[in-house]
């Protein structure tokens, strides 16, 4: 039997030798049946959901193609949504960027052995408990009870944040309830996703570069701006996609933490289960696709892409 | 005479390993000066202490009699041809090679037009617009030495710039880059493991081992009188006679080197020394024949056209007294 076995195993791992494209369509098959099947195809139906619309007095939906529930979206209500939800992507992603650059710096120039180790640590390491665990415990910490008020408190700069809270739109009665609050939340739940991508495109820049670039007569700034920066690009881009696409499509962030107005994950949710508006919830789920869309094709025409 | 560079009594160790220990070396003001020695060797660091990526840990290195300690690679008057070029893949060739003006705020017009001179003055004037990555070796290492010079460097540095390209355009190069040198007339410094390169494009070589200078000179010095047996060895394998054997070939008892095309083979009873052909080499313009004396092997060069005795057959050698030379060895 074993004989026998080890015969089919040899003959099919001949088969594979013999036409390597068979092996590569064993190998890809499964994962694009996925991606096909269950990821395109539910995001091809949400697409043509978004394209019917809801009869206002049964609430049954109407399956006749109109453009009617997009324009519900621009409705000042839902508008503002959208708004106020790319808003807060946009700035989630250029503070995670400002944040990530150093840290990623670090770990991809300097850091070795055990502090490389500790880097991806500590970097990882809040990724390893349950998102919501981590929203809540920031819902304590930013409270007006919290430990934040508490230690601003503790030195004597509570003017500094009363100044800040008492700023129209982003301020609130506490750090919790407002969008500055929000924004810190998204801001260290998506760090992660930016460090990571930037430091590999750290990593993979030579440091014989930046040598060149010293003895060309490049001060360390001119070389950030004219060779770092540009050869890391499209590591800021890749993170950027993470925290701007994972920003524009969370629905738990906000309701636990901000002031209570809606952002489009949130809208998604109502709309698609108390409203029951299936059509305007594929509406704004379309939304945060089309802005990405957008956003790479700004990103490549750039040449934020050409360093690869 | 006004030296570019000069090293005063340097050391550079990293960690417990002295790649630069106490050398000493000045370079005179537009000399093509090579730095010839096996990897390791502390060449590449030496040229780095004179670029300003490594700093001594002793020592004094002088750029045209200034104290460089405290200056940063930016502001010294020297520019570097990098090992693998080191072209910055996001900049098309005419911005690589501008790029050294674009730092100092030369507008863009004229630093492009500055690019363009100097990708002509390398015969590449039709390549701006590429990436470097569109380019062959031989192509990247000229591009690597037009944005080293567009700064008007007074001393060029060059990491082993001919390394990675193959024989034939190695050689074409080593003409152009000795042809550069005398048209512009500033000095440089090549490092190079290649014994072949230093000899024929250099006016000055130091030889390394160990961190050390073995010995300094003109490439004629070099070859001609090893200083040691590593120099004998090292720069085209020169035969090495212990003192017994040099006592028995009639010279002082001491360590002796002795070119291969320096001998001739003759009749066994009529040379200097005798013994067997060991195996015969044919490596193009010589043969190389191998004589074993008993334990001490020799290697004679022949014009290649000569008919040479079989191996094992009993040949003796020959040479002139001025060709054999007395080593500091002990």
């Amino acid at each position: 039997m074993v004989a026998s076995h080890q015969g089919l195993a040899q003959r099919v791992s001949d088969a594979f030798w013999r036409r390597p494209r068979l092996l590569l369509l064993v190998l890809l098959l499964p994962p694009l049946l996925w991606l096909g099947v269950v990821y395109v195809g539910s995001l091809f139906a949400l697409l043509v959901q978004s394209f019917f619309s809801i009869d206002e007095f049964t609430g049954l939906i109407n399956y006749e193609v109109t453009l009617k529930t997009y324009a519900e979206l621009l409705q000042p209500a839902n508008f503002d949504i959208i708004l106020r939800t790319t808003l807060m992507a946009a700035s989630v992603t250029v503070a995670a960027a400002i944040v990530a650059f150093p840290i990623a710096y670090y770990a991809a120039r300097y850091a070795r052995g055990p502090m490389k180790a500790l880097f991806y640590l500590g970097v990882m390491l809040p990724l390893w408990s349950s998102y919501l665990v981590k929203v809540y415990a920031w819902k304590l910490i930013l409270a007006k009870e919290g430990i934040l008020n508490w230690m601003v408190e503790g030195i004597g700069a509570s003017a500094v944040l009363n100044a800040v809270l008492s700023m129209p739109v982003i301020g609130g009665g506490s750090l919790s309830v407002s969008y500055i609050g929000t924004f810190l939340v998204f801001l260290y739940v998506w760090l992660p996703y930016m460090v990571l991508p930037v430091q590999a495109a750290l990593e993979r820049v030579p440091q014989n570069l930046l040598e060149a670039s010293g003895d060309l007569g490049a001060s360390p700034g001119q070389t950030l701006r004219h060779v770092i920066l540009p050869l890391a690009l499209p590591g800021i881009i890749a993170g950027s996609i993470f925290t701007f696409s994972l920003t524009l499509g969370d629905y738990i962030i906000p309701q636990i933490i901000g002031s209570s107005r809606l952002f489009i994950g949130q809208a998604v949710y109502a709309h698609q289960g108390t409203a029951g508006n299936i059509p305007l919830a594929a509406a704004f789920a379309v939304v945060p696709i089309v802005i990405m869309g957008f956003y790479l094709w700004m990103a490549k025409r750039k040449g934020a892409f050409d360093a690869l | 005479m006004s030296y570019a560079v000069e090293f005063d009594e340097v050391s550079r160790s990293f960690g417990a390993v002295r790649a630069v220990d106490n050398v000493s070396i000045a370079i005179e003001e537009g000399t093509f000066f090579a730095m010839l020695g096996p990897s390791g060797s502390g060449k590449t660091t030496c040229l780095r202490l004179i670029s300003g990526f490594e700093r001594p840990n002793a020592g004094h290195v002088r750029i045209f009699g200034e104290n460089s300690e405290n200056l940063p690679p930016n502001r010294r008057p020297v520019n570097t041809v990098f090992q693998d070029y080191a072209l910055f893949p996001h900049l098309n060739v005419r911005d690589n090679v501008a790029y050294g003006l674009m730092v100092q705020g030369v507008d863009k017009r004229s630093r492009h037009g500055r690019a363009d001179e100097m990708l002509s003055l390398v015969k590449l004037g039709d390549y701006g617009d590429r990436k470097p990555a569109q380019l062959s070796g031989g192509q990247r290492q000229r591009v690597a030495l037009a944005r080293a010079l567009v700064n008007k460097p007074r001393v060029l540095l060059l990491d082993e710039p001919l390394g990675a390209l193959d024989l034939k355009l190695r050689e074409a190069m080593q003409d152009e880059l000795k042809a550069l040198q005398k048209q512009l007339g500033i000095t440089f410094v090549f490092v190079t493991h290649d014994q072949g390169e230093a000899l024929s494009m250099a006016d000055r070589v130091a030889v390394f081992n160990d961190g050390r200078i073995v010995q300094a000179g003109s490439p004629e010095d070099i070859y001609q009188r090893p200083r040691t047996r590593f120099v004998a060895d090292f720069v085209g394998s020169a035969n090495v006679l212990s003192p017994a054997l040099s006592q028995s070939a009639g010279s002082a008892k001491a360590w002796h080197s002795l070119r291969p095309e320096s001998m001739e083979l003759a009749k066994a009873e009529s040379g200097r020394l005798a013994g067997t052909v060991a195996s015969i080499r044919y490596i193009g313009p010589v043969k190389r024949v191998t004589v074993d004396l008993g334990g001490d092997q020799l290697t004679v060069a022949v014009p290649a056209e000569r008919t040479v005795p079989e191996p094992g057959t009993r040949v003796g050698l020959n040479w002139s007294d001025a060709s054999i030379h007395r080593m500091e060895d002990e």
